[in-house]
C-alpha cells in the first residue's frame, strides 16, 4: 500500500486514494516538478497468489501498453517495478465511470449512448488492428470513464490479461463476470474482436434501457419493447451485437461504426421520411389515385366506425327496436336479423305480434335519412344485394319460424307465411323449396274448398299432389344433417296427414299412409342423441294416434 | 410433528478455507416446534467467502429470535409475510455484503438456501445453487438452480448431459452480495411426515446421484441424529474419494 503524502520514484507525490479494484489500488499522485497530476495503479500483492508470475506477465503487458496511443485510452507513461510492489503510472481521468451514472440516473439518453458507443467502438477498432491484435475483453460502464467534456475514456486497461480470463473452477457469479460473451468461458483462445463486439453491445443495451443484462430475466430483448421511443435502428445494432453465434455479430469494429453511424437510416422512421420523399418524387403522378384512395379511406374508415356502432348497439340490445336500429346501422350483417329471430321465438311460440315484427322487415324499416326526413328503408335488399348468402340464410330461419311456431290455427295460415320467406331461400335450402311446393298445394285446396261451388274433384287432385310432395318432404328429411330439422319436419308429416286423414285416404290406400308414418317412427327411434330421446318419444305416440285414427277413418 | 436434526461439513481436498457455513436449529414457537435451516455456500477471495456466508445466517437468526415470534402470534403462519421478510432481509444482506466488500476492495459473495418447516407448511429461499431435496419413497428436489446452465436447460440451449460438461457450470445467475439486486425464489409446500428434508452445497452433489443421496439418506435409515450424521459423512467421504474439490455440506431435517 502506497502512503498517502509519500514520493513515488523520486517524483510523483502521492495525493489520495481515488479507487479500488479486485487487484489493484488507484492513487492520485501530483508530479510536483512538471505540476501535473497522475494515477498510480498499484498492482496488489495480497490479492494474487502467485505474484512473481504476474508480475512477468504485467511487465510485458505494459510495456506493449506503453505504445499504444488513442484519445479514449489512459496512456501509460511509466512503470515502477521492485520485489514487493507493481506500479503503473497513467494519465489521470477526471470524471465518472457510467455504472454510476446508471446507477444514479437509470437509463441514459440514447444520442449521449450513440455518441459513446462510437468512441468505444473505435478505441476497440484500435485495440483489434494493432499486431498481434489486443482484446479488451472486458467491456462494461464500470470501465468507460464519462469525463466533464462529455467524452469517454476506457479505464481499467493495464493489468495483465491473466486476470481478465474468467477463472471457472470456483463457482462465480455472472454479476461479477460481467457481460461475457457466451465464447468468453471457453478461454482465450476462442475470443477475438466479436468478442468484445458482443460486450459492448450488451454495455450499449445495458445503457440505453437502464436494464443489466445480468440481472433477471438475463437476456437482451429488443430495446423497443423496453422503450418505445428508442430508434429501432439502434435495436437492430444491439440485437446483432449479441448474438450468441459470433458468426452473426458484427464482424469488426469498423462494420460496426458504420451501423452506428449510419443507425438512423436503419431506423424504421428514418426509411418512412426516405419513402416520403419518394411520395414527393410522384406526387404529380400520384395525385389522382391519391384523391380516389382518400375517398376510399373515408369509406373505410366510415364503415369502420359502422361496424363499431353495430357491435355497441346489438351488444346492448333488448327490444324489438333495438334490433331494428343495429340493423339499420348495418343492413347487410346478419347478426342482428338472426338475434331478433330468436328473441322472438325463445318460447317456442311466434305470436302474430311476433311475426308481424319479422314481417315489417319484408316491408321495410323506418329511418331518419340525412334531412331528418323518415325514409322507409329496405333493408333486406340491401342484405340481398351485398350479402346473397346471409340473405338465403335469413329468410330460411323465419321461414322456419313461422313453419313451426307460429301460433295460428290452420296449417295454410303458417304454410303461407313461412312460404313467402322459404321461397327465398330454396337456393340455399333443398326443404325450403318442399315447404314452398306444400304451401301451394294448400293455397290451391284452400281456394277449391272456399269457392263458391265446390270443385272436389280437383281438390283431390291437389290433395294427390300433396301426398307425393309428403313423400318428397320425407326424402328431404333423410338427407338433412341436422336432427332437430329432420325431427322438425318428421312432425310437420305427422301433422300434415293426422288433420288431413280423411282426404289422403281418398287418394291413396291406407297401407301407403301407415307405412309412411311408421317408417318415420322407426327411424325416429334409431336416433340416438340423448337429449333429444324425450321428442322422439313425443313424435312415437303422435304417430301411434295418427294412426289410429287412420284406422277408424276406414272403417 | 417432531425433528431431528443434524448438520455436516467438511472443507474438502484442495481449499485452504471452508465458506460454507451452516445451521439447523429446532425452535420452539406458540404455534408448536419448528425448525429453521440455512446453508449458504461462501465464494470470494481467501478468507472472504465465509464472512458472506456467516453474515447471512445469522441474519437468519435473527429473524428467528426477533421476527418469528411475532409472526406466530397470529393463528397460522402467513406465506406472504415470510416471503416478504426472507425477501428484505436477503437484499439487505446483500447491500451489506457489497458495500463491505466495496470497502475492502474484494468480491465475495454467498448462495443461501433457507428452510423453515412448520407443523405443516415448509418454506425455502434459494439464490444460487445450493439445494433442498425432500425424501420420503423417493428423492425429489425441492428447489430450482438459479445458474447459468440450468437457464440454459430450461431455455432449450442445452441438454442436461452438455450442463453436466459445460465450463460455465459453476457460474450462477446471482448470489448475495455480488449482483447489483437479489431475486430470491420462494418453494412452499406441505411438510410430509416420515420424511427427510436434506439441504446441500453444489459440492455434496456433483459427484454422488440422488439414487445414491437416497439410498444412504432415506427416512428408514435415519432414526437417531447419530445415525443422521454418520450416514451424511459416509457420503461426504464418497464425495471427496470421487474428486470433488469444493468445500461440502449437507443439513438434514428428519420428521416423525
Amino acid at each position: 500500500m502506497l502512503e498517502i503524502g509519500s514520493l513515488v520514484d523520486g517524483k510523483y507525490k502521492v495525493l489520495n486514494k481515488v479507487g479500488q479494484g479486485g487487484m489493484s489500488v488507484v492513487y492520485l499522485a501530483m508530479n510536483e516538478k512538471a505540476n501535473k497530476q497522475w494515477a498510480i495503479k498499484e498492482v496488489r500483492k495480497d490479492g494474487i497468489k502467485d505474484f512473481e508470475v504476474v508480475k512477468q506477465g504485467l511487465v510485458v503487458e505494459t510495456d506493449m501498453l506503453k505504445r499504444l496511443s488513442h484519445p479514449s485510452l489512459p496512456s501509460i507513461i511509466d512503470v515502477i517495478e521492485d520485489e514487493s510492489t507493481f506500479l503503473i503510472v497513467m494519465d489521470y481521468i477526471q470524471g465518472n465511470p457510467l455504472s454510476k451514472a446508471l446507477e444514479e440516473f437509470g437509463a441514459q439518453p440514447q444520442e449521449n449512448v450513440i455518441e459513446w458507443a462510437k468512441q468505444m467502438c473505435d478505441v476497440l477498432g484500435y485495440l483489434h488492428t494493432r499486431t498481434p491484435a489486443i482484446i479488451y475483453r472486458d467491456m462494461k460502464p464500470a470501465n468507460i470513464m464519462l469525463k466533464p467534456d462529455g467524452n469517454v475514456t476506457l479505464i481499467d486497461f493495464g493489468t495483465a490479461r491473466e486476470f481478465k480470463e474468467k477463472n471457472l473452477a470456483d463457482t462465480t457469479c455472472l454479476g461479477t463476470v460481467g457481460y461475457a460473451a457466451p465464447e468468453q468461458f471457453g478461454g482465450m483462445g476462442q475470443t477475438d474482436a466479436r468478442t468484445d463486439i458482443y460486450c459492448l453491445g450488451a454495455t450499449l443495451y445495458h445503457l440505453v434501457t437502464g436494464m443489466n443484462p445480468c440481472e433477471p430475466p438475463y437476456d437482451i430483448r429488443p430495446i423497443r419493447e423496453i422503450n418505445p421511443m428508442l430508434s429501432g435502428g439502434l435495436e437492430r445494432i444491439i440485437l446483432k451485437c449479441t448474438q450468441r453465434n459470433p458468426e452473426d455479430r458484427y464482424q469488426s469494429c469498423a462494420e460496426l461504426m458504420y451501423a452506428l453511424e449510419h443507425y438512423e437510416e436503419i431506423d424504421d422512421v428514418y426509411r418512412k421520411k426516405q419513402k416520403k420523399k419518394l411520395g414527393a418524387f410522384i406526387a404529380s403522378i400520384a395525385a389522382a389515385v391519391l384523391c380516389g384512395a382518400v375517398s376510399g379511406w373515408g369509406y373505410l374508415s366510415a364503415e369502420n366506425k359502422k361496424s363499431e356502432n353495430y357491435d355497441v348497439i346489438l351488444k346492448r340490445a333488448e327490444t324489438p327496436e333495438d334490433f331494428y336500429e343495429a340493423i339499420l346501422t348495418d343492413p347487410v350483417r346478419t347478426e342482428a336479423y338472426l338475434s331478433l329471430n330468436e328473441l322472438l321465438t325463445d318460447d317456442f311460440v311466434l305470436s302474430r305480434e311476433e311475426g308481424q315484427i319479422l314481417q315489417q322487415l319484408q316491408v321495410g324499416l323506418d329511418a331518419k335519412n340525412s334531412q331528418g326526413f323518415s325514409d322507409s328503408v329496405d333493408v333486406l335488399a340491401k342484405l340481398r344485394q351485398n350479402n346473397p348468402g346471409g340473405y338465403q340464410d335469413i329468410c330460411y330461419r323465419f321461414g322456419e319460424s313461422f313453419m313451426f311456431y307460429y301460433d295460428v290455427n290452420t296449417d295454410y295460415d303458417r304454410y303461407s307465411n313461412a312460404a313467402k320467406w322459404f321461397r327465398e331461400a330454396v337456393g340455399e335450402y333443398q326443404v325450403a323449396q318442399a315447404y314452398c311446393d306444400i304451401a301451394e298445394c294448400l293455397e290451391l285446396i284452400n281456394q277449391y274448398n272456399g269457392a263458391k261451388i265446390k270443385q272436389t274433384e280437383k281438390m283431390y287432385e291437389e290433395y294427390e299432389k300433396l301426398w307425393g310432395m309428403i313423400g318428397e318432404l320425407k326424402t328431404t328429411a333423410e338427407t338433412t344433417d341436422s336432427v332437430d330439422s329432420r325431427l322438425q319436419i318428421w312432425n310437420e308429416i305427422n301433422r300434415m296427414i293426422n288433420s288431413r286423414v280423411t282426404q289422403f285416404l281418398e287418394v291413396t290406400a291406407m297401407q301407403d299412409v301407415i307405412s309412411v308414418l311408421e317408417e318415420i317412427s322407426q327411424r325416429s327411434g334409431e336416433l340416438e342423441e340423448s337429449v333429444i330421446q324425450e321428442d322422439v318419444r313425443k313424435l312415437q305416440n303422435e304417430i301411434a294416434e295418427t294412426i289410429k285414427k287412420l284406422e277408424s277413418a276406414q272403417q | 410433528m417432531n425433528f431431528i436434526v443434524s448438520a455436516s461439513t467438511d472443507i474438502g481436498t484442495t481449499k485452504k478455507t471452508n465458506q460454507d457455513s451452516l445451521s439447523v436449529k429446532v425452535i420452539r414457537t406458540r404455534l408448536g416446534r419448528m425448525v429453521l435451516a440455512v446453508l449458504c455456500d461462501g465464494m470470494g477471495g481467501l478468507s472472504e467467502g465465509e464472512v458472506a456466508s456467516a453474515a447471512v445466517i445469522e441474519a437468519f437468526h435473527g429473524w428467528a429470535v426477533e421476527k418469528l415470534p411475532l409472526l406466530c402470534e397470529k393463528p397460522y403462519l402467513q406465506d406472504a409475510a415470510i416471503s416478504e421478510q426472507w425477501g428484505e432481509m436477503v437484499t439487505e444482506q446483500n447491500r451489506r455484503i457489497k458495500s463491505y466488500g466495496a470497502k475492502k476492495g474484494v468480491r465475495l459473495g454467498t448462495t443461501v438456501v433457507a428452510m423453515l418447516l412448520t407443523q405443516s407448511r415448509y418454506y425455502i429461499l434459494n439464490v444460487g445453487d445450493s439445494r433442498v431435496y425432500e425424501l420420503t419413497e423417493g428423492i425429489r428436489q425441492l428447489t430450482a438452480d438459479q445458474t447459468f446452465v440450468a437457464r440454459e436447460v430450461a431455455l432449450g440451449n442445452m441438454t442436461e448431459e452438455e450442463a453436466r460438461m459445460d465450463e460455465r457450470r459453476n457460474v450462477l445467475l446471482q448470489c448475495v452480495g455480488a449482483s447489483d439486486e437479489v431475486y430470491p425464489d420462494m418453494f412452499y409446500g406441505d411438510v410430509r411426515e416420515n420424511a427427510v428434508y436434506m439441504l446441500c452445497s453444489d459440492g455434496f452433489r456433483h459427484e454422488i446421484t440422488p439414487g445414491e443421496i437416497y439410498d444412504s439418506l432415506k427416512p428408514l435409515e435415519l432414526f437417531d441424529e447419530q445415525m443422521m450424521k454418520w450416514h451424511s459423512e459416509k457420503l461426504i467421504e464418497r464425495n471427496k474419494q470421487r474428486g470433488e474439490r469444493d468445500n461440502i455440506s449437507v443439513a438434514l431435517v428428519r420428521t416423525f
